[in-house]
């Protein structure tokens, strides 16, 4: 490793004109970003550095049970955001959400580390957070899209769900096809990734690597490893959430719960 | 074969929609129910159904009540044909056969193209191909497709939402001395229409109104 370019604070305070930039539009355009632009550009900071000195402190004290702490924080507030994104149905997911992120990303991220990396300990802090954190931040939008995509086909396509359970169906039964739509939706992303890493996109945990001064590649087989990792965990997360998501939204008499109408997408 | 004992249901949103109502239909009954839009009548059928719950009262299937069944086995055999006929994607015969897919079907064989054919010929459906897509039907194939998928279940109880809604008179005669045909079989079949039946044999008369059943006088 040659080591990379240190960044000073002249130097981020200089990028702060590409958020100025961005206001500077939202003014001009009457777009009524401004306020998400600021506190955007604050949570980034703060989020950032406080993740930079916890990190820092989980390294020296090396723990696997702060390190098994910090992962369930992380994915606590996947599973937050993600059960907002979905909110407004009439049917709460964050445990379906929480759980399943849980027991996929879990076990997604040992294999990485102590299976495929073989860090020494797998939970080694140094490769477990980081790479775990890919698992938890790439794949919550898979599952955010898998739930949407059930949500959205059970209000559209209710009376066909019924008509099925009105001939005799149960509820796996009657939803099945609803069931491969939402999971392929989930899956979709991380399979078109797959084709367009390094002709479309260099991914941003290699181009941290090469920044930081690894070698390109060295970069390239873990950036492999997180594409490959991806894939599985949204495939796990998406089959699990949208199942427990599912019968949430039968009674135990294969009743479909009502369920509000899909509101507009503000994001 | 079905009896309701005061049976109220408020809709999803608190509007009382039933209240106390109360009236039975024996085997070999052919009944007709009518009463204004919104006023519960396919909420009672889908309550017959198990659909949903009633939020009061009882409702008995062959002197048991309801949450005493398994609820698919239930639904095929207290079989309710929605008042909007839906097409599953595939053709024709494969929205007859689905149902014979499901595991309450267990050990039950499909039914023969011969059958299928004879059911639709029936409700004046003979032109029909059963690899043709059920997508592409219009509104009334499509009803009596969706009865003809209910009926290969051979229920002991037919509760059928607005079935000739959108047929002429020719194809709402088939479909009326279908509800007959089967009433003759020893099934009780409940019939919810805006329309009075063209039939003029033995049909005992209900209406549904302000909640509450009542014979038509």
């Amino acid at each position: 490793m040659s080591g990379a370019v240190q960044i000073g604070w002249n130097q981020l305070a200089l990028a702060l004109g590409f958020v100025l930039l961005a206001g500077g539009a939202s003014l001009w355009l009457k777009l009524g970003l401004g306020r998400d632009l600021i506190v955007g550009t604050v949570r980034t900071f703060a989020q950032l550095f406080l993740m930079g000195y916890v990190l820092v402190y989980i390294f020296a004290l090396s723990r696997p049970w702060l390190v098994l702490v910090v992962f369930a924080g992380m994915i606590f507030f996947a599973g937050r955001i993600v059960a907002g994104r979905v909110k407004g149905k009439g049917v709460p997911v964050f445990w379906p959400v929480f759980l399943s992120m849980l027991l996929s990303y879990m076990v997604v991220s040992f294999l990485v580390t102590g299976v495929v990396v073989q860090a020494d300990p797998w939970w080694e802090p140094r490769y477990f957070l980081p790479l775990g954190g890919m698992v938890v931040g790439n794949s919550m939008n898979a599952m955010a899209l898998a739930l949407e995509r059930l949500f959205g086909e059970m209000t559209n396509r209710r009376e066909e769900v019924e008509t099925l359970l009105c001939l005799g169906a149960e509820p796996n039964e009657a939803t099945s096809s609803i069931f491969a739509d939402s999971v392929r939706a989930g899956m979709i992303p991380s399979i078109n990734s797959m084709m367009g890493v390094g002709l479309v996109f260099i991914p941003g945990m290699m181009t941290g690597q090469i920044l930081a001064g690894a070698d390109p590649l060295l970069a390239i087989k873990y950036q492999i490893v997180v594409m490959l990792m991806l894939v599985g965990s949204t495939t796990l997360g998406s089959v699990l959430a949208v199942s427990l998501a599912r019968r949430r939204l039968f009674t135990p008499a294969a009743q479909l719960r009502p369920l509000s109408p899909p509101k507009p997408k503000v994001h | 074969m079905i009896s309701l004992e005061e049976v109220s249901w408020d809709a999803p949103d608190g509007k009382p929609v039933l209240s106390d109502a109360t009236f039975s239909l024996a085997g070999g009954e052919l009944a007709w129910l009518s009463g204004p839009s919104g006023g519960g009548k396919s909420s009672l059928l889908r309550l017959i159904n198990r659909l949903a719950e009633p939020k009061s009262g009882s409702i008995f299937f062959a002197g048991k009540p309801l949450s005493s069944y398994d609820p698919p086995a239930l639904r095929r055999r207290v079989a309710l044909l929605p008042q909007t006929p839906v097409m599953l994607a595939g053709s024709v015969g494969s929205n007859l056969r689905r149902p014979f897919s499901f595991k309450v079907a267990h050990g039950q064989a499909p039914p023969e193209r011969d059958r299928l054919e004879q059911l639709l010929a029936g409700l004046g459906l003979g032109e029909l191909a059963l690899d043709q897509e059920a997508g592409g039907l219009s509104l009334g194939q499509k009803q009596r497709v969706a009865l003809a998928r209910l009926l290969l279940l051979e229920p002991e109880v037919l509760l059928l939402d607005e079935p000739v809604s959108a047929l002429d008179p020719e194809s709402r005669d088939l479909v009326e001395r279908t509800a007959v045909a089967q009433a003759a079989a020893g099934r009780a079949v409940l019939m919810v229409s805006h329309q009075a039946p063209q039939y003029s044999g033995p049909l005992r008369s209900l209406v549904l109104r302000g909640g509450v059943i009542r014979q038509r006088p």
